[in-house]
């Protein structure tokens, strides 16, 4: 072992400094033919004779010269650095074939290379805290309520805490807002407050100053709070002085003790920064079912994900009262949570370009076996002369791995450019540095499957080609004739491959259009056009009183609404499609409550007027207006969803329920009206039970968000709108301004993109296997051209030729499409769960492809079938 | 075949190189191959550069050693020697050359 590890290291060594080796040796030759000279001479021989009779002695110096040579250096490399100099040689020769090669590798390998690196970004990649997978998030287990993750109360949170044996830390935090006033406009902050122990549960220092200490979560402790990178370089210039100075937020002083270093983020990618949170043990014990916590727990040593989650179980069940939720906390992977929903549909885009590249691959195989026929005789006569059967395999492969390689380099260029506008499909969680261009990964991942590639497409064509019957091919006199029937059965196989892999990647990209189809043009139950919306968020001291809230609102929507082309204007708590949550327990008056099902609905409060500003649709009833102020009775407007779940088969309108619990001291409010059901999440989020109230006669929440409908272009009024709440209020900022109809994009952003992406990649699968049964086709037909020409001139119907070789095209197609559906069938179940509102067996979608392969397959067939017809009877007999 | 015997060869070669050098100390390829000569005729070496292959062969896999000096007649000439790993490798290689040979001795004579 050692020995021959030597011998390659000196082989190496040797080759690198060849030139000077070569004149030591032939300078130690010199030397030894003239102590043979010398002993001729002293034989008797003339000086003459004796340099002759030396050489011979000798042997032939060239030969010498190459046998050390071989022995000196690396033949392999050498053989190997001949044979790329042969294949570049072929590949100039046939520039066509080269270049389409070379493209369909790049673009297989590219895309490949590219949903790679998002998929590594999202899936594999650690997360940006110490030791990431041992970080778990936990939630509430109310499956009873219909949220199997709820946020957790701080109770639960504070039971939790105290009582696990399995966690090394537990952090809370809640998000949080502040309007900064003081030293430029006023802005609004997003802000997490968290338990103190937050930022070494997730285990990452601060780059400048502190992060909290448990003193700082005191209740009473002077306020203290830690800034983003973000917004100490936009806010404070990146100036260290800003350590120690007191930010005035909502009214109260905060002194900075800390900035956090840059693209550190935990879930939200928008925090502006962190205040440490002060929980008296009495707002903790009153909080037993306000779940707003988010929970991130760090795994104990040794204790695995499985046992944490058995461990909560257990203490689940101990502190289980009878009126409480469930106590049992919900362990998830850090991972898991952050990656989210992308992890199916990363997976499934994977699946695609796989096989996209795997459509290549047998297109490139098919291609170059049939190039491989064509240089049979070229073959016949490397070996004739001398070459064996592993030195053309050998050379042959060389040639599919050059080919390879310089498509997997262009592909790992469009993999860069791709990554900027893939990025989007990466969840805001995961990492707000957003993915390098290049990593090693990415680029480990290029040369493997570049080389994969070129080994895959290349094996087949290399091993046919060496296995060549010599004597058979030299008489045949090379040329086109060689090619067996083996070899077209094989080139068959690949194209029904093709076309079942293609099948697959067009059946998946038909039922992503369709359920993309159906979930842009469905009635959101909202009219998104010419609706301007922003955020103001009242501060808490200032504006603490109902009263004052309300007169806020009254005041700014009377102005906005006389400014000329505003139609309407409204205050809510959550603007469509912003948010799913916001739900609250409610008690229908008369309907016994169930414990395993209560009852929620997503609360909101509004100005009368939102409705007709975002465009909703009343059912039944009325609206709120402006009747219901805080001294009448108490209304609400309820939607569909909640009609029909709490009061199936009945006329709710006049009906009552409260928030919270029978017991609980809050107030019935009748239903007036019933509206049509609105996306509340998301584009694909189900709908809930939702009821909303007007900001008069409701005090639990406040309304933040304001939507304007506009004659025009809603971004136009911007600043007017804006010049009217600072007219009612100059401290308060205006914040998250955008159009309703940019909203609706966002949400069905990634499944556009996917749809895009799954479209684009089964394109290509068609073009290629398209490609493919054209190469196969013309092929025969080139074979055939003179048996055809034969039949043409005994009197053979050109419309029947026709018929008989497209019939072998739709042979192929045929066995291609019952594969592919097969295939399709059972693949298409995975990616059941990311279509909307189609089936994954959605006969429409099915025969569109089959349809769309038919048609595409007609084509490539056509062609070189009348080709074979035009040729004629007597050009294709002199054809030879 | 063909290669199996050369291999054959070339492994007598390099074991008579090595015991050559063991025998008469650090000796030039023309001091070599004249000795191997005279032993065995025109048998193992076609003509005297063949056993540079072999010398090469014994650098390579660290058994002998090589420097530039200066011949006997004041030539300058590369003279190998032997490395300690190279005596030990002629030892095995001895012992197993002499099993082998007696073994076969006595299958042929049968």
């Amino acid at each position: 072992m050692w020995e021959r590890l030597r011998t390659w290291g000196s082989r190496l060594w040797s080759w690198g400094r060849m030139r000077r080796l070569e004149r030591d040796f032939a300078e130690e030759l010199e030397s030894h033919a003239a102590m043979l000279v010398e002993e001729n001479i002293a034989r008797g021989l003339s000086p003459e004779q004796a340099r002759r009779q030396a050489f011979l002695q000798l042997g032939s110096m060239a030969q010498l010269r190459e046998a050390y040579r071989e022995q000196r250096g690396l033949p392999l490399l050498e053989r190997v650095a001949q044979d790329l100099r042969y294949a570049l040689r072929m590949f100039r020769k046939s520039p066509g074939f080269t270049v389409f090669a070379g493209a369909a590798l790049a673009l297989g390998i590219g895309a490949t290379s590219a949903v790679f690196n998002i998929a590594n970004a999202v899936l594999l990649r650690p997360l940006p805290y110490r030791d990431p997978s041992r970080l778990v998030m936990l939630w509430q287990d109310d499956t009873a309520y219909g949220f199997p993750r709820n946020n957790v109360s701080p109770w639960a949170f504070e039971q939790w805490r105290k009582r696990n044996q399995v966690f090394a830390g537990m952090a809370a935090l809640t998000h949080d807002s502040f309007n900064l006033v003081g030293g430029g406009d006023p802005e609004y902050l997003h802000a997490d407050t968290v338990t103190p122990n937050f930022f070494s549960v997730l285990g990452v220092g601060p780059a400048l100053g502190r992060t909290f200490r448990a003193d700082d979560g005191r209740p009473g402790a002077p306020l203290t709070t830690v800034l983003s990178y973000g917004l100490w370089v936009r806010r404070f210039g990146a100036q260290p002085q800003v350590m120690g100075q007191e930010l005035l937020l909502n009214g109260a002083k905060y002194t900075v003790a800390g900035v956090m270093p840059r693209g550190f983020q935990f879930l939200d990618p928008e925090v502006d920064l962190w205040v440490p949170a002060q929980w008296t043990s009495a707002f903790i014990e009153d909080r037993k079912s306000d779940h707003f916590l988010t929970v991130v727990a760090r795994l104990g040593p040794g204790i695995t994900e499985r046992r944490a989650g058995v461990a909560m179980a257990l203490l689940g069940k101990q502190l289980a009262t009878d009126d409480m939720s469930d106590l049992t906390a919900v362990v998830v992977p850090m991972r898991e949570q952050v990656a989210g929903d992308m992890r199916p549909s990363l997976l499934v885009l994977l699946g695609a370009v796989a096989l996209l590249l795997l459509i290549a691959c047998a297109n490139l195989a098919n291609l170059l076996l049939a190039r491989g026929s064509a240089r049979h005789g070229e073959m016949a006569v490397r070996q004739a002369l001398g070459a064996s059967r592993r030195r053309v395999f050998e050379q042959m492969l060389v040639e599919s791995l050059l080919l390879s390689c310089a498509g997997g380099a262009a592909g790992l260029g469009l993999a860069v450019w791709a990554t900027s506008f893939l990025g989007q499909l990466i969840p805001p969680g995961v990492s707000n540095a957003g993915v390098p261009a290049v990593n090693a990964p990415l680029l480990a991942f290029a040369i493997v499957v570049s080389l994969a590639t070129g080994v895959l497409f290349g094996i087949l064509p290399a091993w046919r080609g060496s296995q060549i019957e010599l004597v058979a091919s030299l008489k045949q006199g090379g040329g086109r004739s060689g090619a067996s029937a083996g070899g077209k059965r094989l080139r068959s196989v690949l194209v029904v491959s093709e076309v079942a892999l293609a099948m697959v990647l067009l059946t998946g990209a038909a039922l992503m259009i369709r359920s993309f189809e159906k979930l842009y043009r469905q009635d959101p139950g909202f009219r998104a056009q010419h609706v301007l919306t922003l955020q103001t968020r009242l501060q808490r001291p200032k504006y603490e009183s109902m009263a004052r809230r309300s007169e806020f609102y009254r005041e700014v929507l009377q102005r906005v609404e006389t400014l000329p082309g505003v139609v309407a204007a409204g205050y809510s708590t959550y603007l469509p499609l912003a948010d799913a949550g916001g739900g609250s327990l409610v008690t229908v008056e008369n309907r016994p409550t169930d414990p395993k099902h209560l009852l929620i609905a997503n609360v909101r409060v509004v100005s009368p007027d939102y409705f007709r500003t975002v465009g909703m649709t009343l059912r039944r009833g009325r609206l709120l207006d402006k009747r219901d102020g805080p001294d009448s009775p108490q209304v609400a407007v309820i939607n569909e969803s909640m009609a029909r779940t709490y009061w199936p088969g009945e006329d709710p309108v006049g009906r009552r329920f409260k928030r919270g619990f029978l017991q609980t001291k809050a107030p019935w409010y009748t239903v007036v009206g019933v509206v049509a059901d609105m996306r509340q999440g998301g584009m694909e989020i189900p709908i809930r039970p939702e009821a909303y109230f007007t900001f008069e006669q409701a005090d639990f929440f406040a309304p933040d968000a304001l939507a304007v409908r506009t004659t025009g272009d809603p971004l136009a009024i911007t600043e007017q709108v804006r010049r009217q709440i600072w007219a009612v209020d100059r401290e308060e900022p205006v914040a998250a301004v955008m159009p309703l109809q940019e909203m609706v994009e966002r949400s069905v952003a990634p499944a556009r993109l996917q749809t895009g992406l799954l479209g684009g990649f089964a394109a290509m699968a068609l073009l290629l296997a398209a490609l493919g049964i054209y190469a196969v086709l013309s092929f025969t037909v080139a074979q055939r051209t003179q048996e055809i020409g034969v039949r043409l001139a005994l009197g053979a119907q050109p419309a029947h030729v026709l018929g008989t070789v497209m019939a072998q095209g739709l042979k192929l197609y045929l066995l291609g499409v019952a594969l592919g559906l097969a295939a399709a069938l059972i693949l298409s179940q995975l990616m059941a769960h990311l279509l909307f509102g189609v089936s994954a067996a959605d006969p429409l979608s099915y025969a569109s492809v089959i349809l769309l392969m038919a048609a595409v397959t007609l084509l490539a067939c056509y062609v070189p079938a009348r080709r074979a017809v035009r040729f004629g009877p007597m050009a294709a007999l002199r054809y030879e | 075949m063909d290669e199996a015997k050369s291999e054959i060869l070339q492994g007598t070669l390099d074991l008579m190189v090595l015991k050559t050098l063991h025998a008469l100390g650090p000796l030039h390829g023309y001091g070599i191959a004249r000795r191997i000569e005279q032993i065995s005729g025109q048998v193992l070496l076609l003509n005297q550069g063949t056993i540079y292959a072999s010398l090469v062969r014994l650098l390579q896999k660290g058994w002998i050693s090589a420097a530039w000096g200066t011949s006997e007649n004041n030539r300058k000439a590369k003279f190998y020697s032997i490395t300690m790993r190279g005596q030990k490798q002629l030892r095995e290689e001895t012992e197993n050359w002499e099993r082998i040979a007696g073994v076969m001795a006595r299958v042929l004579q049968l």
